[in-house]
């Protein structure tokens, strides 16, 4: 019996997307060490890292240009150097979500608060219901409340959770930039628009501990409460914009997964929103004149660079191969 | 899958009752709206006429979404030999009537998805969705006109949906 055997190229069926919040006023990705956590499942990965599901048409780009030094007459190559550095990505999530959404729009993504009684209309959604304080205690998936406030929301309903938007400039939103702000707004609930930290409420309790059980944990983990004033206000949806100065960034990491096991990653410490929004789209039955299409969306950026701390070198993607067990290398 | 195709049969069954009620079939000593799925059914020799059987040939399942599509091709086989009055001259007008009738038993193109392993059926969270018919040309065999109508009834797979 033998234990090994040459190994052919990967072959791959889908490639699944992984999401993860730059910290924009620190200017600091997330970084994904392939060797430590290279072998996590794929469907609940490490710490921080949000999967996006699997996604489609999946291209990348290298943009980087090299030019010769010439030397001699005729003139010859002495050698290269790298002028400019550069790397595109593209793809198709197969789901609307929040992230997928923001992710795929070239600016700020808005949640459309759930409107006060009598709000004027607003293209971006006007004047909220009034935001809740979440009570200490609070953890990723239940949100304490006042009884009385608990009895405002209803199970199924989305909702935001941040804090209220007190004047400040900057990038703002939890645990995601959702924007950056030039000059004072006046909208207290501003930030809760603009926020990435939003969940399905799977039950309201109105009594006992009374509160909001989510469906699923919130980006952002536990709020901190009684310090950063976090509140929560139902939202009927999301909206975003063709224009506006703001770039959506993140950090992201695709994987390919082999028939025999083995991986190949690509991670992007930055990247930013190329194109703007825009949807894609494939008929369900295509060869039986089907009227059924998916609308998907398109995603388009641009990798931005990092300084490699071993060498200094600036990059901006990683392609990383864990082979198969026994396959030879 | 199998509530899919449940709901999908009991949609088109209610509609069914709303637009011809008068279309029926003794079965199994009962009175019933003039449609049956053929494998819920003892085998039959020959189609019954003036009634529309559900027959299920075809599955894909799409495993990348959040959410697995099933895809279940729908064969709705129909056939009439017109009336006895008029002597089987209007059969031609029998399948018309019935091309209508299944035309709109199939408008809207969803309905919700419930499960009918519990009494009474449970609702699900989602809906079971198909696209529009694809009517075959019609055969005839002595004085018996048929046609069959593909549909492609699309779900999507549940948390702890058993089938």
């Amino acid at each position: 019996m033998a234990s090994s055997y040459l190994a052919a190229a990967p072959v791959v069926r889908r490639v699944r997307g992984y999401f993860a919040a730059v910290n924009r006023g620190g200017g600091t990705p997330v970084l994904f060490d392939p060797a430590e956590m290279g072998g996590f499942s794929l469907n609940s990965p490490p710490a921080p890292w949000i999967s996006l599901g699997w996604i489609q048409g999946f291209t990348r780009k290298a943009g980087s240009k090299t030019a010769p030094v010439l030397t001699g007459i005729p003139a010859v190559v002495l050698e290269q150097t790298r002028e400019t550095l550069d790397a595109q990505v593209g793809f198709q999530f197969l789901s609307w979500t929040k992230l997928t959404m923001a992710l795929a729009t070239g600016s700020q993504h808005m949640n459309l608060l759930a409107p006060a009684t009598g709000a004027a209309a607003s293209a971006d959604g006007g004047t909220g219901l009034a935001a809740k304080v979440v009570l200490t205690g609070a953890t990723a998936t239940f949100l304490p409340l006042a009884a009385a406030d608990a009895a405002a929301f209803t199970a199924g309903q989305t909702v935001v959770v941040d804090v209220d938007y007190t004047g400040q400039t900057g990038f703002v939103g939890t645990p995601v930039s959702g924007a950056y702000v030039k000059t004072a707004l006046t909208d207290v609930d501003y930030v809760r628009r603009v926020s990435f930290n939003v969940a399905m409420v799977a039950s309201v309790a109105t009594t006992g501990l009374a509160g909001l059980t989510l469906a699923d944990a919130l980006p952002g983990g536990a709020p901190v409460t009684v310090t950063s004033g976090m509140k929560v206000q139902a939202i009927e949806g999301f909206v975003d914009r063709e224009g506006g100065s703001f770039f959506q960034e993140w950090s992201a990491l695709f994987v390919m997964e082999g028939a025999q096991g083995e991986r190949i990653f690509f991670h992007y410490p930055r990247l930013q929103s190329l194109g703007s929004a825009a949807e894609g789209s494939n008929l369900l039955a295509g060869k039986s004149g089907s009227t059924l299409a998916r609308v998907l969306l398109e995603g388009a950026y641009r990798a931005l660079p990092v300084t490699d701390p071993l060498d200094g070198e600036r990059v901006v993607c990683y392609r990383s191969f864990l082979p198969a067990k026994s396959a030879l290398v | 899958m199998q509530n899919a195709k449940d709901s999908f049969y009991v949609a088109l069954r209610t509609r069914l009752v709303e637009i011809n009620p008068e279309r029926t079939i003794l079965l199994r000593s009962a009175v019933r709206p003039g449609i049956l799925v053929e494998e819920a059914e003892g085998p039959f020799a020959q189609l019954p006429a003036d009634v529309f059987v559900l027959r299920w040939p075809g599955l894909a399942v799409e495993q990348d979404l959040p959410s697995a599509m099933v895809a279940e091709e729908c064969e709705v086989l129909y056939s009439t030999l017109g009336t006895q009055s008029f002597g089987g001259l209007d059969r031609g007008r029998a399948l018309t009537e019935m091309d209508v009738e299944l035309t709109e038993m199939l408008s809207p193109y969803w309905t919700p998805k419930l499960n009918y392993r519990a009494t009474p059926a449970a609702a699900m969270l989602t809906n079971v969705f198909w696209d529009v018919p694809v009517f075959g040309a019609v055969t005839a065999v002595r004085d018996r006109l048929s046609r069959v109508a593909r549909v492609v009834v699309y779900s999507y797979a549940e948390a702890g949906e058993a089938g």
